[in-house]
């Protein structure tokens, strides 16, 4: 039995930003913020019911971050790499290597960090013929199904059979941080190495800054004087 | 060409349509109630884990271009229809437009912090950011559907209990961790009372200490938001956070650290403790 978690490794969403009218990506990398829920919950499976859990990855295949992931428990990680692939050529390059694993369950972030579509988690469960259940808070695992509450505005309870692909929000678990010694141990995991190419369906024309003006008015004086202050300004834009 | 436009929400429906007429072709919507915001609509009933059967349904209508909204389930819906459709896919598309044989559309990317621009091949599945246009009224021709049953069963739905709808609210006050306690909480609760505002929270209030529920969370992860005025309290403005109150006319922010990243991202920056102006704020409203 098996449970895989994906990951992608992504600028660090802190570090981008506008510099010189550019949006500048070349900053320091790392897994993509909710990924780590994803694997903080395949490795919580793991201690559970023994299941083995492996994690795969798609695109960038940056050794510290996949030994980040092995830290926090993930007994092995597929590293697929790849040119630029849209989310179709992710989703298919992730079903080639769910399939020859064949788990119980995949689990994945709801988003990335980087471009959020949200499309990969349901792309993949059809490219795989699993069923979907998405934006998942919490989840049990019984003998052949699958419940889960999704968070998508209302809270719904729901059963799926396995295997599955979920995808799983921020308010799951907190992933941990892994000790020195899981650190030392994860360099003796296995990685593996796999190469995948695919004509994008969508390709990226451009990335432009996208600039919202904001006013950055400090008001830095006593706290009565700068509410009355304050509460000048939001009558004078019409919001108050 | 045939477009489909699909959504749960009627605000979204709306939006979608009008970017659908844009575009222009045959027009077709899904929608839980009437609108002739489209030249011919099916009306599903939309009861227990529908989207998955939605999608299934909507394959069979062959389009060439989907646009949906962007509620949780209609992303849901819709990448489970793309992944049927082996289509190209964009969300939170802000502007779409036919150009040559593929779709060109703009969204946001790392965040919000740029704006990427994506060259579309057809079928293209794709869900919208709300804007406020009004769609030319066209036949409207209804049709009902009856869905397939789904492999995942709806056990159990709990309402959200949101007392006034981040979606909806013209004021927003949220809170971080900078708001010190979960007892202290009650400070924006009054004075979002009193501007007869929604509370919200960042990420960490919400999803890990538990000060309000997990539905108060604002940001990328949780709900994008687009009040008048947005007062952030004690919140360092993390990018997760920014991406989900970008779209807000002025946002106030206080903050004990003027160089936080929430500076570089309001209109109006108090330095200050949160509690204590809550509490002069209050005070200056309740007179």
């Amino acid at each position: 039995m098996s449970v895989v978690a994906c990951f992608k490794v992504v600028p660090d969403d802190t570090s981008v930003r506008v510099i010189g009218g550019k949006v500048e990506t070349n900053v320091p990398v790392k897994i993509s913020t909710y990924d780590k829920n994803a694997i903080e919950e395949a490795v919580r499976l793991k201690e559970k019911l023994g299941w083995k859990a492996i994690g795969v990855t798609v695109g960038n295949t940056d050794r510290k971050s996949i030994r980040d992931a092995l830290s926090m428990g993930l007994d092995e990680v597929v590293a697929i790499s790849t040119g630029y692939l849209d989310v179709a050529g992710t989703a298919m390059a992730l079903a080639e290597t769910v399939r020859g694993i064949s788990p119980k369950l995949v689990l994945m972030a709801e988003t990335t960090t980087d471009s959020s579509t949200s499309a990969l988690p349901p792309y993949l469960a059809q490219l795989l013929g699993y069923p979907l259940i998405s934006y998942a808070r919490s989840l049990t695992i019984h003998d052949s199904t699958i419940t889960a509450e999704r968070s998508v505005g209302d809270v719904e309870v729901v059963e799926a059979p396995l295997p599955a692909v979920v995808s799983v929000t921020g308010e799951i678990n907190t992933p941990r941080t892994p000790s020195v010694k899981q650190i030392m141990e994860s360099a003796k995991k296995p990685v593996k190495q796999v190469n995948f190419s695919s004509q994008p369906l969508a390709e990226l024309v451009e990335v432009q800054p996208f600039v919202t003006s904001r006013k950055k008015v400090i008001i830095e004086k006593p706290m009565a004087e700068a509410v009355d202050q304050l509460i000048n300004y939001l009558k004078g834009e019409g919001v108050l | 060409m045939r477009i489909l436009v699909v959504s749960e929400d009627p605000d979204f429906f709306r939006s979608s349509s009008w970017i659908a007429q844009q575009i222009g072709g045959e027009i077709l919507g899904i929608h839980p109630s009437e609108s002739r915001y489209v030249d011919k609509l099916f009306i599903p009933t939309l009861e227990g884990a529908w989207e998955l059967p939605l999608s299934e349904f909507a394959y069979t209508l062959k389009p060439d271009v989907v646009i949906a909204g962007g509620t949780k389930r209609d992303r849901t819906f819709a990448f489970s229809l793309a992944g049927k459709l082996k289509a190209s896919v964009a969300s939170d598309v802000m502007e779409a437009k036919f150009e040559g044989q593929s779709l060109l559309v703009k969204r946001p990317v790392y965040s919000g912090v740029g704006i990427a621009t994506l060259r579309l091949k057809l079928p293209a599945v794709i869900t919208v950011q709300k804007n406020t246009m009004e769609p030319n009224l066209l036949k409207g021709e209804v049709e009902k559907v009856i869905l397939p049953s789904s492999s995942v069963v709806l056990k159990e739905r709990k309402p959200a209990q949101q007392s006034v709808s981040l979606d909806k609210a013209k004021i927003i006050v949220s809170v971080g961790r900078g708001m010190g306690s979960k007892e202290n909480v009650k400070y924006a609760e009054e004075l979002a009372k009193l501007l007869n505002g929604a509370v919200g929270g960042s990420r960490p209030v919400t999803a890990e200490m538990g000060w309000l529920p997990e539905d108060r969370q604002i940001g990328l992860s949780g709900n994008k938001v687009r009040p008048q005025l947005y007062i952030a309290l004690g919140i360092s403005g993390q990018p997760q956070h920014i991406a989900g109150i970008r779209d807000s006319k002025i946002i106030v922010a206080v903050n004990k650290d003027k160089n936080a990243p929430i500076a570089e991202n309001c209109d109006y920056l108090v330095v200050g403790d949160a509690i204590e102006f809550c509490k002069v704020m209050i005070g200056r409203l309740s007179k």
